[in-house]
């Protein structure tokens, strides 16, 4: 594992923090009682989870004709919601893992955070797929069990395969979150006083720090992200075969699966942006992510980006070149059609936007990156949107095209669900460290007596 | 019809008495408290479903039918293949009958006005009250009545002559002019009939014979026979002269778009021209020559040449057909235009070959306006003290302009005697509950010599104290002191039957048995006299064959109001079924629509949808604007029968009632109401309307999917249906590739074999779909609603494209042009579940609820589906329908009309065809109990038993004998998309025959 | 009371410091050597010399009975009430490789889980008789066990070794 003596060429990635101990003192005290802004913020998300349940029940009750879904178009803004989390989901692991194994030293301040939002936007996610069925209260019945019919899932189905890759990769992150978050509980327990300490005792698993534990830790996080980094890119691959294995023209394209990943770092990279740079502000961290993070992650960004675009693009043309009918008008209409400002909008904010930043002054500007993160989320929220309602308005037949108008109803659970990510993200920021303390140190100068001669006390 | 059906009549149908109805009656009782039979009545097997022959009432061609009942509730209708005009064929109105049975809008009691107020009543009180007033009004009784039976309408005339009054009979559409040309031309007073099957060349101006036209089923099947490539060998061109193409006009071959009002003057030039070559017309030659073609095709708006060389072709491909003018041709100058078409006939010599006029003293008189307007004017002077109506609802089938609900007010005392409470029915002091046409007796005699027997299928509904209106009407009778003969209205029609018994092959036979048969096959027929050819009669009043005048200015549109296909006159509005069926010219469900050709539109700036105000001197209706490129740039057109008021809940306020732009006019001689009279114009409301359709696009925009192929010509050398040998990744688990053979019979696929799936051990079940024969009459979308509990989903639903109909008839437009007279293209695909070998649909369902069975059926297991509708969007054809609320919940007893061997669907269920699974259960049980295996013909669904063109045919196709089987041989099958995207599906369409060469689509 | 196994902690601000006082420790011979510090230093690792983890062992097997228990799980299901979709095989494996892959990396994952569970002897929730809360934040310990003679020249060293801290343990944790 990296630390201080292997940065790049000895350069500080944290100038601004002076010794281990700060590390404690400043991470730490994002725990302590929240304050109103704090509360405002819980308010606000508990609201949206409010407005999502509602939405649900109501559905439910009246059927999910309440939503605009209609023949042709039978997967709309909820499967566009659901792949859409799914996509932010995969910056988290990403970060925590292929990074890790590749040494990223700029991951260290981030990947928590990031961690944390890919779990949370799992359990968005996942819940999509409930709300979009016809009769959610025989939803299990994808779940292999042995039921009385004996009958089991149809493992030749991509929405089984969507169970399996969902439920494991929540399962996989989970764990690693809640693996990396252990000595950095240790450490809140160290200084927590009280129910606080009871909590963290607990959490921790009575970690201390030991040679031995540390050793098994550090090989085993190995391990882990050994087998994350596949799982993080077979994820998103499953879900682009959810349409690259229909017959759908627009949906069956070899491309689809490369395309998705590369579409859901753009997006999981956006999203930890847009997340990070309130946190940075708010628990004032500029210590911690530094200009030099953001700057990383929005090279990120950039080369995300322009595979999508690439993707794009070589969409229109394969469409062109196949010389099938369905298919090239299809892509006409996706342009031109009923759907065209949706084309455009993820054009624009995918494709267009994102060229901002080669410029270093906009990587190097908070403000810009947040802007610019805010348009890549809308962008690639449009992209599945497209992606999803454009091709099945305009199949095969053409006398059974049709429209879809997305309902108040499908509109209230997408925003609700905002709600309810952002409410757990929020609980989260106050109840486990934000961001990695232990981990933290190894890209710190460890306290050396020496220097400590030269440079004065520490 | 194929010899499966022959020997179902012969098991399922059997004739029963008054006794059996009331049993079966009971045990309905008994079924809706759910009490297992302790003694099963006779007749009555749980689970066995009997079937009784029985006539259809809902419109005047009375065709024969079926009826399925099961536990004593009828459940569906049938064609009866005995019948000889229907012969096995239902229209969509005649499956919908059963939803007038059960409707929930029925009157349920007797009603009395009181200050404004309906009241229920006992019948004894009603009846009480109602003969008091009828004694009180001895002398000045009025009965107005719709077509009925023979038997009913001499009731009904006892009753008039009984209580001293009159019987006028009156229906919104009217064939008097054509009777009035035929008593004129040939001095025969009885309607034609037409031979469409021996046609050599069929001329329609403007008669809608496919839909509304006298006998719309029996006209389809012989025209399929006519012009469809397979039957008779030769292909009869059909050409439609007329100003807007109706489903009749969009079948034709070709299309002369003449000027609204030339159709006598047409008619005449074409008989003038085969008159000059070698046509005798008789006491006509003089006025044949006023009408040369050339200047004739000035005033029709045609080239002279196509009239002269239509005139040729009409009359050396003999025997040609001439008939019409419907509607379109109810002009001023109607009964002149019956004429012209007539003498046309005659000049080709076609009268005695494919026009008949029987003698016969049993037809009943005609039905014009013009008697009902005197008894307008009677009413209005209060010379009427009791009006009794029944089975008519001018109060909404007349133009406002014709004032009949002040005329009405007029009469002393109002009686109706009807099943829902309609627009006439509500004006009425008292209201008598009617019972339905399948719950009572009564006779039809749709044509001499044919006469067919109605009987009661069921016990009365028990929601609605209904009574037959024949022993109503008796009964006053007898009241008033008429010999009746009969205490009851069956004994009546015995009484009346033992004359056709008489003149029947069986007279021989005691009543009794000739009664029992005549019940069981629902139809006898009599020896009529053969009538000798008549020569053509001079006119005895003077007619003018020239241009009527129109109301409105030149520069208006003229206005078509032509009947509804699936209303009619509006009686059957109150149908949730035909109210979603999309209209098969238009495919728009629920509300009206106005047609206006595309180009007119963009003059007038008008897109589709956009609300215009229709406004002629007589009335104004706001309607959406439907673009129809079918339709002369100077017409436009408007049902009939949308726009109720007071109908019923399914009826009231869907759509516009065209009558109220129409004058109140009497054609002369013939005393018709006339339709085609005034010029309107549209101005837009700056409001639009999302068209409640089913048409996504109606170019096939290169895809290819409905085929066709010039008569003669070869489909293709060496065209395989487009399949050739594929290689498939079937061996080793899905990695090794397998040769297969894509021919319809090639399932299960090699590497697919495996246990249950043994090609040689079950049959495929395959379907064939005639595109030359097929018309888009749509009456298999109802049949298939009616066996299947299709639900409804209402109009909010379709708009938003949710309609749930297993068969889709599309629609494209090849080829129209309604600016010169020339060939026409219009295809129609009936698009239903395909059964593909490689289902896209099946692999995708994460719960097997979609998947093939041995026999080759793609199944959908309901009860396991979640509704993730994957499998929607996974199929190519669009073909699958999904429960986007619990549609199936109906108001009592609507819900009596379920089949109760197909499973009603809950919410959030995804269905689709089934190739109606449970009929070939049925037939496999069946041939399991006689000790044999399904012959070809056992197993039919129901749109293939409905179907008026004989287009589908369905079977075994690993049969090689099978009728499908040999039609998949044919050079014109092809299969939609399979080539693109290699589904191998299970229904071979045929390619529709053209006799022009194929400019897209063909292949 | 002789012959008992004691121990000591010192605690160390400087990392030099606390690899100076392992190495005096090892040079004497001194005791068994159990380390705390905020972060896994390699430094202090190697100079401790652990083998490799047993934990990659758990790593391993989870993982191939994942792949064992996809396989398997497919194969019987598509066999026990063999169905046709789409007209593919009955084992069309293609589509089961995505199951297998799914189960192999969550078997995996978990096994290693419970591994490092079991190697790291946590949870643990005994509270430690000598621990200083500064370990988690900046401070390096070190801490002998052995026989009072053992810990009273272990105390010399690390005091040599310039602990900032020294606590004494009575009872003589054991700390693996």
């Amino acid at each position: 594992m990296a630390t201080a003596t292997e940065q790049e060429g000895g350069v500080q990635t944290h100038p601004d923090v002076e010794s281990y101990g700060a590390v404690n003192r400043d991470i730490l005290k994002m725990l302590a009682a929240p304050d109103k802004g704090w509360w405002i913020c819980l308010g606000l998300a508990a609201a949206g989870v409010g407005l999502f349940f509602t939405s649900w029940i109501y559905q439910i009750v009246r059927g999910i004709g309440v939503s605009g879904l209609t023949s042709p178009v039978g997967w709309g803004v909820y499967i566009t919601t659901f792949v859409f989390w799914v996509g932010i989901a995969h910056s988290g692991t990403l970060i925590s893992a292929i990074l890790f194994l590749f040494r990223a030293p700029w991951r260290q301040s981030i990947y928590r955070t990031a961690e944390a939002m890919t779990v949370f936007a799992v359990m968005t996610a996942g819940l999509f797929p409930l709300i979009h069925v016809g009769r959610v209260w025989y939803a299990y019945w994808l779940i292999p069990y042995p039921n009385e019919r004996m009958l089991w899932p149809n493992f030749r189905s991509p929405l089984v395969w969507d169970v399996f890759a969902v439920t494991t990769y929540f399962t996989v992150s989970s764990l690693f979150f809640l693996l990396g978050t252990i000595p950095d509980l240790a450490a809140a327990r160290d200084q927590a006083k009280g129910l606080r300490k009871k909590f963290y005792t607990l959490l921790s698993f009575g970690f201390r720090g030991t040679d031995r534990e540390w050793h098994h830790f550090s090989k085993a996080y190995i391990y882990l992200a050994a087998l994350a980094t596949p799982l993080v890119l077979s994820v998103h691959s499953v879900v682009s075969w959810d349409f690259a294995m229909s017959i759908v023209p627009g949906w069956h394209a070899t491309v689809f699966a490369p395309y998705f990943v590369a579409g859901a770092i753009f997006s999981g990279v956006a999203m930890v942006i847009t997340l990070s740079v309130p946190i940075r502000k708010f628990f004032r961290l500029e210590a911690y992510l530094t200009i030099r993070h953001f700057d990383a992650m929005a090279k990120l960004c950039l080369l995300t980006s322009l595979i999508v675009l690439y993707a794009y693009l070589i969409e229109f043309f394969m469409a062109w070149y196949s010389g099938e009918p369905p298919e090239q008008q299809m892509f006409w209409n996706r342009l031109f059609g009923s759907y065209w400002w949706a084309t455009w909008t993820m054009l624009v904010c995918n494709g267009i936007v994102p060229i901002l930043l080669w410029f270093k002054r906009v990587r190097h500007s908070i403000a810009a990156l947040f802007v610019i993160s805010i348009f890549i989320n809308i962008g690639m929220w449009f992209e599945r949107f497209v992606i999803i309602v454009t091709s099945l308005s305009h199949e095969y037949m053409p006398f059974a095209w049709g429209v879809y108008r997305p309902s108040i109803v499908e509109m209230g659970i997408m925003v609700g669900s905002f709600g309810w990510f952002a409410f757990w993200f929020i609980l989260f920021t106050r109840l486990l460290p934000p961001v990695a303390i232990s981990e933290l140190k190894e890209v710190l100068p460890p306290p050396m007596r020496k220097r400590a001669q030269q440079g004065g006390a520490s | 019809m194929s010899e499966g059906l022959k020997r179902r009549d012969f098991l399922k149908v059997l004739g029963v008495g008054g006794a059996g109805a009331s049993l079966v009656g009971c045990s309905t009782e008994k079924v809706e408290r759910l009490i297992p039979y302790v003694v099963p009545p006779e007749e009555i097997t749980p689970g066995i479903a009997t079937w009784y022959a029985s006539t259809c009432g809902e419109c005047a061609a009375g065709c024969g039918i079926w009826v399925r009942t099961r536990e004593g509730r009828a459940v569906k209708l049938e064609g009866n293949p005995n019948h000889p005009l229907s012969r096995g064929a239902l229209c969509s109105r005649g499956h919908a009958s059963l939803q007038g049975l059960y409707n929930p809008d029925r009157i349920t009691a007797p009603l009395l006005k009181e200050n404004g107020e309906f009241r229920e009543v006992g019948w004894d009180e009603a009846l009480e009250l109602l003969e008091q007033q009828a004694a009180q009004a001895r002398g000045r009784f009025l009965l107005l009545s719709g077509k009925t039976g023979p038997s009913l309408a001499a009731a009904q005339e006892l009753l008039a002559a009984a209580a001293g009054g009159r019987r006028v009979e009156y229906e919104a559409l009217s064939e008097a002019p054509l009777r009035e040309a035929a008593r004129i031309a040939f001095g025969t007073d009885v309607v034609p009939t037409f031979d469409f099957a021996s046609a050599g060349f069929i001329l329609s101006f403007g008669a809608d014979f496919m839909e509304t036209w006298l006998s719309p089923v029996e006209y389809q099947r012989g025209f399929s026979h006519a012009n469809a490539q397979d039957e008779g060998g030769g292909k009869a061109p059909f050409v439609f002269l007329g100003s807007r193409l109706s489903l009749t006009g969009q079948n034709a071959d070709e299309w002369v778009p003449i000027r609204p009002g030339s159709e006598a003057a047409v008619a005449l030039a074409l008989a003038n021209v085969i008159a000059r070559e070698g046509g005798d017309a008789g006491p006509y030659q003089s006025l044949l020559q006023a009408y040369d073609p050339t200047s004739v095709a000035a005033q029709a708006g045609v080239p002279e040449s196509s009239l002269v060389e239509l005139a040729r072709r009409f009359m050396s491909s003999g025997p040609g057909l001439a008939v019409g003018p419907g509607v379109q041709g109810q002009h001023r100058h109607a009964t002149a235009a019956n004429l012209a078409v007539l003498v046309l006939n005659a000049v080709a010599g076609s009268v005695g070959r494919t026009v008949h006029l029987t003698r016969s003293d049993l037809t009943a008189p005609s039905a014009p306006f013009a008697n009902l307007q005197a008894s307008m004017n009677a009413m209005q002077a209060g010379e009427v003290g009791l009006v009794m109506v029944h089975g008519t609802n001018p109060a909404y089938s007349l133009p406002t302009s014709s004032g009949f609900q002040a005329a009405f007010a007029g009469a002393g005392f109002r009686v109706a005697l009807a099943q829902a409470l309609d627009e006439t029915a509500s004006l009425a002091d008292l209201v008598l509950p009617e019972s339905h046409p399948l719950e009572c007796w009564g006779d039809s005699n749709p044509r001499p010599g044919v006469w067919a027997l109605q009987q009661p299928v069921m016990q009365p509904v028990p929601h609605f104290q209904s009574r037959p209106a024949g022993d109503v009407i008796l009964g006053l009778a007898a009241q008033l002191g008429a010999t009746t003969g009969a205490d009851n209205f069956r004994g009546f029609v015995q009484g009346r039957w033992s004359q056709v018994h008489a003149a029947s092959s069986r007279s021989g036979e005691a009543f009794d048995a000739f009664w029992r048969e005549a019940l069981r096959s629902g139809v006898v027929e009599t020896s009529t006299p053969v009538a000798a050819v008549p020569a053509l009669r001079a006119p005895d009043v003077a007619l003018s064959f020239d241009p009527p005048a129109f109301d409105g200015d030149e520069s208006g549109l003229h206005l078509v109001v032509y009947p509804s296909p699936r209303f009619g006159d509006g009686r059957s509005a109150n149908r949730p079924w035909l109210q979603e069926l999309p209209d098969p010219v238009s495919k728009i469900a629920w509300h009206s629509w106005v047609e206006v050709h595309p180009e007119t539109g963009a003059e007038l700036g008008l897109r589709e949808g956009d609300m215009v105000q229709v406004r002629s001197a007589h009335g104004e209706v706001e309607v959406p604007v439907w673009l129809y490129p079918g339709i002369r740039r100077d017409t436009v057109a408007l049902s009939m029968g949308s726009g109720h008021e007071d109908y019923g809940r399914y009826a009231d306020g869907q759509g516009v009632n065209a009558m109220t732009l129409l004058p109140t006019e009497v054609e002369r001689p013939s005393g018709a109401l006339v339709h085609m009279a005034t010029r309107v114009t549209l101005e837009p409301t700056g409001s639009r309307l999302r068209l409640a359709t089913i048409e996504g696009s109606s170019d096939q925009s290169n895809r290819n999917v409905s085929q066709a192929v010039q008569a003669g010509v070869a489909a293709v050398a060496g065209y395989d249906g487009g399949h050739g040998t594929l290689q498939e990744l079937q061996g080793a688990g899905g990695f090794a590739p397998v040769p297969t053979d894509g021919s319809p019979t090639a399932f299960p696929l090699p590497g697919a074999r495996h246990g249950e799936y043994d090609p040689e051990a079950h049959p495929r079940w395959a379907m064939a779909i005639d595109l030359d024969k097929c018309t888009g009459c749509s009456a298999c979308i109802t049949a298939c609603q009616s066996e299947n509990n299709v639900p409804v989903v209402g109009e909010a639903n379709v708009r938003m494209g949710r309609d749930m109909g297993w068969i889709r008839l599309e629609r494209f437009y090849d080829h129209v042009d309604a600016s010169a007279p020339g060939y026409l293209d219009i295809r129609h695909l009936p698009m239903l579940c395909q059964h593909c070998g490689n289902a896209p649909c099946e692999p995708v369902c994460p719960v097997y609820a979609a998947y093939h069975t041995p026999e080759g059926l793609n199944a959908q297991v309901y009860n396991r589906c979640v509704g993730t509708r994957y499998c929607a969007n996974n199929c190519p054809y669009k073909v699958r329908v999904f429960n986007w609320h619990r549609f199936t919940e109906v108001p009592e007893p609507l819900n009596w009309q379920y089949n109760p061997d197909v499973t009603v669907r809950s919410e959030g269920v995804m269905e689709k065809c089934s190739f109606c699974v449970q009929r070939i259960r049925e037939a496999q049980n069946r041939a399991v109990l006689e000790g044999r295996g399904v012959r070809d013909g056992d197993v039919v669904p129901a749109c293939q038993q409905s179907c008026p063109a004989e287009a589908i045919v369905f079977g075994n196709i690993r049969d090689p004998q099978s009728r499908v089987a040999q039609l998949s041989e044919s050079e014109r099958t092809y299969r939609v998309l399979d080539d693109l995207i290699n589904t191998q599906p299970a229904v071979n369409y045929l390619k529709k025959v053209t006799l022009h060469p194929v400019e897209s689509g063909g292949h | 009371m002789s012959g008992a196994q004691r121990g000591i902690l010192a605690s160390f601000d400087h990392l030099d410091a606390t690899l100076e006082a392992i190495k005096a420790l090892q040079k004497g011979k001194v005791g068994e050597i159990t380390t705390f510090s905020p972060l896994p230093e390699h430094h202090i690792e190697h100079a401790l010399g652990h083998g490799p983890s047993p934990v990659r062992v758990f790593t391993l097997v989870g993982g191939l009975t994942g792949a064992a228990t996809g396989l398997a799980f497919t194969a019987w299901t598509a066999m026990d009430w063999p169905l046709i979709v789409g007209g593919k095989p009955i084992l069309s494996v293609p589509a089961f490789i995505i199951i297998i892959f799914e189960m192999t990396i969550l078997f995996g994952v978990l096994s290693t889980v419970i591994g490092l569970f079991i190697n790291m002897r946590i949870p643990r929730l005994r509270p430690l008789v000598v621990y200083d809360p500064l370990f988690s934040a900046g401070r390096f310990g070190v801490y002998v066990k052995g026989s009072p003679e053992v810990v009273q020249e272990a105390s010399r060293i690390l005091q040599a070794a310039g602990a900032s801290e020294l606590q004494e343990d009575e009872e003589g944790t054991a700390h693996d």
